[in-house]
């Protein structure tokens, strides 16, 4: 008897182990979000693609990019985005110029006959929830850098890129909101190289380049001790100019980055009518 | 027959208790006609939100809202769903690229592939949505208390909701505006509780959905009056 009572002691005890664990893990759950992105797709862009031969090197920190934030001191948040931009860039960029070589770890563009090596890169990444917000969206902006390298290994062109993406809450559960809007930003992101890498990179011009010797290893903390003697010498592209970035918000507008100091009447037009100019 | 009244007269109690279960709703819906429509059989209309880069805040919910409500019935028009056109035309529908005015058509049109593919789902005319519904107003309070013997709640509490939207319409065979319609609703609901809470809930944005959705589909089907 004795024994049976000591069995349903000892389960008692198991019970409020597992109500009492279950508990503090649903706690827990409260206080933060874990967000995953999966790979993103973009449908095929009606666009005809740029007659360069490239390559692309993705950074491991841009294919594992993890945005770790504290929203008004309480909420946790840990966005993921894992291999969604790595597969974002890859496929853009196929569309985008006829030939692509996506290189690999080990790979070395030296070995390669292209005409640019592009580099892409994440600056930043910023969010807001509806308990920030006071709206009921949830907002994702997404600053990206593109470092383009001519086929001598040269810093060519260094662009930043915002993106902007928003989606609402309704009809969407958990986390669905917030990974709906970063989508939107890597789309947003995707239209905006579509629409003005050229313009503001400049990047056909390298197909006219005789070929070099010395071909790019990729190796961006070379490249980039290089990068202000390298822009210097090269006077084909304007001078870069910065414009500051608004402030996060739902009702902020998009946030174009450029170097090209043609780039403020595109902006204007993009606000009073069509931004097809 | 017994058993077709006993139908109708359940359908007739439920649709009164419907009616005055429901809040109160003001509505407007007007239309400015620009220029010549009517569409055939076998062309479509897409539905797309005005660009939330320029700040405006239409719900996914209404845009499909207005999609059902526009396909449906006898004069019910054939509608393109938004993703599935906007997928299509990428990017140049996107919120940044997508054109602000119909100045921006020409351009778009010539573009590689864009006048074809809107040519191969036969879309006669875009409509652009913009607007939302707000919280305006509300106050009232309730109480709500639980005990061994039951519980129940007192009070009162209202709000109201407004529904402001506005319909562009497009004409892409001639490129250029066909006019807009607009719906301005206002609802208030009221939750009065004496122990059992009633809800008399004014659906502001269902009906500026359905206001503006049979209003687009005369705008569109119907010649002007000469």
């Amino acid at each position: 008897m004795r024994d049976k009572l000591a069995g349903y002691s000892e389960l008692g005890a198991k019970l409020r182990s597992l109500t009492g664990g279950a508990l503090f893990s649903v706690l827990l759950a409260g206080c933060g979000s874990n967000v995953t992105l999966e790979p993103v797709t973009i449908p095929a862009p009606l666009i005809s693609p740029m007659p360069l031969s490239i390559a692309v090197r993705i950074p491991a920190e841009f294919e594992h990019y993890v945005h770790e934030d504290e929203v008004l001191g309480r909420e946790k948040w840990r966005i993921d985005l894992g291999g969604s931009n790595a597969a974002l860039f890859s496929q853009l960029f196929e569309y985008m110029f006829d030939d692509v070589t996506v290189l690999g770890p080990d790979d070395d563009a030296r070995d390669l006959s292209i005409d640019a090596l592009i580099e892409p890169s994440i600056d930043a990444f910023e969010f807001s929830v509806p308990s920030q917000s006071k709206t009921e969206s949830y907002a994702v902006w997404i600053r990206y850098r593109l470092k383009i390298y001519d086929n001598a290994g040269d810093v060519y062109a260094n662009w930043p890129l915002s993106a902007y993406g928003k989606s609402e809450q309704f009809g969407l559960g958990g986390d669905e909101p917030l990974k709906r809007a970063a989508i939107l930003a890597m789309r947003d992101a995707a239209a905006l190289m579509i629409m003005n890498l050229d313009k503001s990179t400049a990047i056909s011009a390298l197909k006219d380049r005789p070929p070099k010797t010395l071909v790019a290893s990729g190796n961006s903390a070379g490249a980039a001790a290089q990068e202000e003697a390298a822009q210097a010498e090269k006077s084909p592209l304007p001078k870069r100019r910065e414009v500051t970035l608004p402030p996060p918000g739902p009702v902020a507008g998009p946030a174009v980055l450029s170097m090209d100091a043609d780039e403020d009447d595109s902006m204007e037009k993009f606000l009073e009518g069509s931004s097809n100019d | 027959m017994i058993e077709a009244t006993r139908r109708t007269g359940t359908i007739l109690t439920a649709g009164f208790a419907t009616l005055a279960l429901s809040g109160c709703i003001t509505s407007r819906v007007e239309d400015a006609r620009e220029g010549m429509t009517g569409i055939e059989d076998d062309e479509a209309v897409v539905i797309l939100a005005k660009s939330y880069h320029l700040g405006n805040e239409t719900e996914d919910k209404y845009i499909s809202c207005v999609e059902d409500a526009l396909s449906r019935g006898s004069k019910g028009l054939r509608v393109i769903p938004h993703r599935q056109f906007v997928d299509s035309l990428f990017p140049w529908f996107e919120p940044r690229t997508a054109p602000a005015e119909t100045r921006g058509l020409p351009k778009l049109m010539e573009r590689p592939g864009v006048a074809e593919r809107i040519a191969d789902q036969k879309v006669r005319y875009i409509i652009w949505l913009d607007g939302d519904t707000d919280r305006v107003a509300g106050g009232g309070s309730l109480s709500c208390a639980v005990g061994p013997g039951g519980g129940g709640c007192f009070g009162f509490a209202w709000w109201q909701n407004d529904a402001d939207y506005n319909a562009a319409v497009w004409d892409l065979k001639g490129l250029e505006s066909a006019g807009s319609v607009t719906a301005d609703v206002s609802g208030t609901s009221f939750l009065p509780a004496l122990v059992i809470p009633i809800p008399l809930i004014a659906r502001a944005r269902a009906s500026a959905c359905k206001g503006l959705a049979d209003q687009l589909r005369d705008f569109i089907i119907d010649e002007p009056e000469v």
